[in-house]
């Protein structure tokens, strides 16, 4: 929102610019009004509704029953609650596992294929980000082929001599397993008697389960190609005047890695991990294709459950109040993440430089995530816009400030 | 055109590590190793990237048998193509194709149109509520889309428009975030030559669409291949905004096969053969505008 | 920033008031006049429109014969009708009837009827059917919610013992050990447990693990869904008789010995015994040609015999133009000429009790899945039972290990929860 520079210094020479203005924005404005702020309007409205899912959530008979959906879920004590629980538990262990592996493969990858030195570095950056373009459907349908009891991965797995579990078909979550290895098949008393919605604690640690362990191979999968594009073209405006420097203080490649180029990727990282957050928050076209939150609910996510609840089972106000609920939580990651990067690049005054291109990242972030959310949070659909955009108007914006 | 490519082209660090070799003779031989331990571990790395794809179009040439079988060989024992003359001779195939392309050509034409023409418009004129227009634009943009998911189809629903193709591509016409990239370009490229078009009597739209379009090309390419991938493998707004079997989309189709729910057994064999084709349009797409998505690289790192 | 955020406001205010305004006229053509919800009294019959049948199918083999019978009905009566095959049935559903547009005619399952039928989605037109007495009452009574029989069962199937002939030989069994009680079950079962080949396979799962509980005497909930039973004295005794074959080793779950379902094991012959319905029969003809099986009523527990029963019916919209063609379809199509060439082509078995000795002298291995009609029980019908199944299930996966009483204690308390 850096803009007002221009508009002082050429204005006068036209008039009807207010009416061609509104006119080339008007499509814009109808159609994301139609069919964004108009839909999220109405299901607020069927959020606090008892509309049963027939005819018009605006007919006469659909009353206002106030939070009653929202505590439903929240402190119904039944399996709604119970179901939003769980749902959440599956996708807050798919968050804290996909982010940071992401962000590290990506950045890893990065780093990797941006040797000078590198023969084939097209080939590499192809081959790393061709899962990207690839939808999230085709993907699903192939990974369970990959991930199926006789399939390719347990096939290897049966080279090394491992036999592989049925993959999409074991809802035991690994951390459990892991402690069944040590003769703990039953949780502490304190962890299995509390429970918050609906789910003990003792089964709130549960790991994501084989099945969920899967979809998250899958997302890194996918997204690790995009990342890595992000973070090349991060690398590439480094500046390298302070490598150099580092270099004639005899530091070697690894301290200058941590110290140096790190620190100056930070913005980068920083975008990397919001859009990551936002978009493992909203995991729904792998579990509408592969499992439909099967096996034992354990691949169950708050955006299936949402769609679940009103297209399946004519929960039409339970759906749109877990939509709401989820909203608040990917609102809330993403002005934390935010608050963060803005905390830390006021700060540190030596980041100057850095700001700007932090100021583009933040440009970013918000487009980028625009896209993700239109792509209804698959790893595909929003690739080549955050890989290709940095690079191209990050530059470009701080240009416009300078 | 040369905005975009105006990446900072970094210090090339050439010299500096030919100046470190000289300086410590015995540097070589690790270098060699530690290179050739990083060409392992990327060769390693891409095949553990490209392997599930060549593995995938070689099982959809097998048949259901071998493919349970021996689920990574990548050359067929049997060569079959069952699974193709099912899907394009037995099946909604082609219609589901036929409609992917159908909604996504119009998407990508709308937007390319609609996001240049208010991104101009955000970033060029002057007018009183534009300040209010791009508010509500990052407004919109935070809107994560699973949340959309029961409210557009009641909106869909309400005005109806369920159930027809202009439910499946009018909502998807224009989105907020290729405003945005549009916008942050045309703040980007000098305002001297529309300035003078204007000055000579040219009218807004004139100038828009023949002088500030043309310039535009990088990011209208950008566009181009954001809207594509994104309505080609767009899921949930079809399964929102549509139920007819003569509506359904690639994605949506392909999805209910998955799910087993017109197939008996697993059939993999044909469920990757779908899969596979449904991958090759954007596929092409990749590797036509390869250079443009990476231009990152290739742009800055000539040497 | 003052000055913007006003504006903002004034903004938004705007987009409310479109939406107002949007809402205010959808009154007009969206008023819900769901007066008629239920009664078929005066059926709607504007045949001016094509009815639109919705089917969830099976294969090629259903689609066609539902095809062929809704096209001779549609020459013989002059009313125009189509055929569409859903890829995700509930939703299209569910979105139809959102939309207005429901198919008129639709395959309805037992765990959907209640939501259709409390939001008035569904005609309620099972007493005006002319063929409303031939069904099979316990099929009925899953189609019964509030005291009103809904919709016509379509046909349905029942649970029988599958068992592997030439295991069951080489084990030095004959006819007449077919087991008739638990206690002939386990002994068999333990018999025919060999080092790869345990004696009984079932999916870990409420319709199959229920089979037991009515045999003991117990289900989920009672006949009409009315009351959670959940946790009584009956319907714990039977999963107690399933987890102590589990123990015993004779019994295993479908997924334990590395098998999608108890058919997949059967077939595969890592199991000597299954429980499963009359659709085995298909998969093991098509996947399984070389295994030889026959099929017994499953045996008796405390309180007699008991099986599973699963159905489906042809559902017609509230919203549906022509309801009274509707009717006259549904009753064509599940006549007994059609539900025989149903089962010719893809397998189930009448609904009707007049068509049960023609299927018989037909199908003659079958019969033992006809005959659990007469004891059979159904899922609970309750509105959201669906999803209480479905947790269920995810602890019956731990049953071993697991107290039966707990389990069924759970499920009480879910149970209770939706009637409320």
């Amino acid at each position: 929102m850096s803009k007002p520079a221009r508009t002082s210094r050429r204005s006068g020479i036209r008039g009807g610019e207010a009416a061609s203005g509104w006119l080339f924005t008007a499509p814009m404005i109808i159609l994301l009004g139609m069919f964004l702020v108009i839909p999220v309007l109405m299901a607020l409205w069927v959020s606090f509704s008892d509309w049963g899912g027939r005819g018009s959530p605006f007919g006469g008979n659909v009353k206002f029953v106030g939070f009653d959906n929202y505590s439903t879920l929240l402190s119904g004590g039944g399996l709604a609650e119970q179901d939003f629980g769980t749902a959440l538990r599956n996708n807050a262990w798919y968050v804290v596992l996909v982010v940071p592996i992401q962000t590290a493969l990506s950045l890893l990858l990065a780093v990797l294929v941006n040797r000078q030195i590198l023969r084939g570095r097209g080939f590499f950056r192809t081959s790393f980000y061709f899962p990207s373009v690839t939808s999230s459907v085709a993907i699903t349908v192939l990974w369970l082929f990959l991930f199926s009891s006789t399939g390719a991965v347990n096939k290897l797995l049966s080279f090394i001599g491992i036999t592989g579990p049925n993959w999409f078909n074991d809802p035991s979550g690994i951390l459990h397993n892991f402690l069944q290895l040590f003769g703990v098949t039953q949780g502490p008393a304190a962890l299995t008697d509390g429970s918050f919605l609906g789910v003990s604690w003792w089964d709130w640690l549960a790991g994501p389960s084989v099945a969920m362990t899967a979809f998250i191979l899958m997302a890194v999968f996918t997204t690790s190609g995009t990342f890595m594009l992000l973070f090349i073209a991060a690398l590439q405006n480094l500046s390298g005047e302070v490598t150099e420097a580092a270099m004639m203080d005899g530091a070697n490649g690894w301290q200058r890695f941590w110290k140096v180029t790190l620190p100056q990727l930070r913005p980068t990282l920083f975008t990397v991990l919001t859009l990551g957050l936002i978009g493992s928050w909203q995991v729904f076209d792998q579990i509408y294709t592969g499992t439909k939150g099967a096996p034992g609910k354990t691949t169950l996510t708050p955006a299936f459950l949402s769609y679940q609840s009103a297209f399946n089972n004519q929960e039409w106000g339970q759906g749109a109040a877990i939509a709401f609920i989820l909203f608040v939580i990917i609102v809330f990651f993403t002005l934390f993440q935010r608050w963060v990067l803005r905390e830390r690049s006021v700060s540190n005054r030596r980041m100057r430089p850095y700001l700007s291109v932090a100021n583009g990242a933040t440009a970013n972030v918000v487009a980028a995530s625009a896209l993700t959310g239109a792509g209804s949070g698959s790893p595909g659909t929003d690739s080549p816009g955050s890989g290709s955009d940095p690079d191209s108007h990050a530059p470009d914006t701080t240009g416009g400030t300078r | 055109m040369t905005a975009t490519v105006s990446t900072k082209t970094p210090t090339p660090p050439s010299p500096s590590r030919r100046l470190r070799s000289l300086s410590r003779p015995q540097l070589p031989t690790r270098a060699v190793a530690g290179r050739s331990l990083m060409y392992a571990i990327l060769t390693v790395l891409a095949i553990i990237y490209i392997a599930p794809f060549l593995v995938q179009v070689a099982t959809s040439f097998k048949t259901d048998v071998e493919a349970a079988s021996n689920p990574i060989s990548l050359i067929p024992q049997t060569w079959s193509t069952a699974a193709y003359e099912k899907l394009f001779l037995n099946s909604d195939f082609p219609v589901w194709f036929k409609n992917s392309a159908i909604v996504t050509i119009f998407v990508t034409l709308g937007r390319v149109f609609f996001n240049s023409l208010a991104g101009y418009a955000l970033a060029r004129l002057q007018f009183r509520g534009r300040t209010v227009i791009f508010a509500g634009l990052i407004a919109v943009m935070s809107v994560p889309g699973v949340v959309l998911l029961i409210p557009k189809f009641l909106v869909i629903n309400q005005i109806g428009i369920y159930d027809t193709y202009v439910g499946m591509i009018v909502p998807l016409l224009t989105d907020a975030a290729g405003v945005f990239i549009m916008k942050n370009f045309f703040e980007s490229i000098p305002a001297s030559v529309e300035e003078q078009a204007r000055i000579d009597g040219a009218g807004t739209f004139r100038v828009f669409w023949s002088i500030v379009l043309p310039m535009a090309r990088p990011a209208l390419i950008t566009i181009v291949i954001l809207s594509f991938q994104g309505s080609w493998n767009e899921l949930s707004h079809f399964i929102v905004a549509t139920q007819s079997p003569e509506l359904t989309t690639l994605t949506k189709g392909v999805a209910s096969l998955a799910s087993g729910e017109l197939s008996q057994g697993t059939q993999y064999p044909l469920k990757l053969a779908a899969a596979a084709i449904m991958t090759i349009p954007v596929a092409v797409m990749f590797f036509i505008f390869q250079k443009r998505i990476m231009n990152t690289t290739d742009g800055a790192v000539k040497e | 920033m003052q000055r913007r955020t006003s504006r903002w406001m004034i903004g938004a205010g705007l987009t409310m008031a479109g939406a107002l305004a949007l809402t205010g006229c959808s009154s007009s053509f969206g008023g819900t006049t769901s007066g008629s919800t239920g009664s078929a009294g005066d059926l709607t019959s504007d045949s001016s429109k094509t009815l639109t049948v919705l089917i969830g199918s099976s294969g090629d083999a259903e689609t066609k014969a539902v095809n062929a019978a809704v096209a001779s009905w549609s020459s013989s009566s002059g009313t125009k009708a189509t055929v569409s095959v859903a890829s995700d049935l509930n939703q299209q559903l569910a979105q139809g009837f959102a939309a207005k547009k429901p198919a008129d005619v639709f395959y309805l399952s037992t765990d959907a009827l209640a939501g259709y039928a409390s939001n008035g989605s569904l005609l309620a037109y099972g007493d005006s059917l002319a063929n409303k007495d031939d069904f099979y009452p316990s099929l009925v009574k899953s189609f019964t919610y509030d005291g009103q029989f809904y919709c016509a069962p379509k046909d349905f199937s029942t649970l029988g013992l599958v068992i592997n002939t030439d295991a069951w030989a080489k084990a030095g069994l004959t006819d007449a050990d077919i087991p008739t009680t638990w206690d002939q079950l386990e002994t068999v079962a333990k018999k025919l447990t060999t080092p790869d080949q345990v004696g009984l396979a079932i999916g870990g799962e409420y319709a199959r693990a229920g089979a037991f509980m009515a045999q003991a005497g117990g289900n989920l909930m009672n006949e009409d869904s009315s009351k959670a039973t959940a946790n009584s004295a009956e319907a714990v005794a039977g999963l107690t008789e399933v987890k102590k074959l589990l123990n015993d080793g004779v019994l295993k779950y479908a997924k334990d010995v590395g098998a999608g379902w108890g058919g997949e094991a059967f077939g595969k012959q890592l199991s000597a015994m299954t429980i499963e319905g009359n659709w085995i029969t298909g998969a093991m003809s098509s996947d399984y040609p070389s295994v030889k099986y026959t099929i017994a009523e499953l045996p008796a527990g405390p309180a007699g015999k008991g099986t599973m029963q699963f159905t489906n019916c042809w559902g017609i919209a509230t919203d549906s133009p022509n309801q009274a063609a509707a009717l006259k379809l549904v009753e064509q199509l599940t006549s007994k000429d059609s539900q025989l060439a149903f089962s010719t082509a893809f397998g189930p078995m009448p609904s009707i009790k007049s068509a049960a000795s023609d299927w018989k002298a037909a199908n003659p291995v079958l019969v033992p899945f006809l005959n659990g009609a007469d004891y059979a029980v159904g899922t609970p019908t309750a509105k959201g039972a669906a999803d209480v199944v479905t947790e269920l299930n995810s602890k019956l996966e731990s049953l071993k290990t697991g107290d039966p009483q707990q389990i069924l204690d759970a499920a009480q308390k879910n149970l209770e929860a939706l009637l409320k």
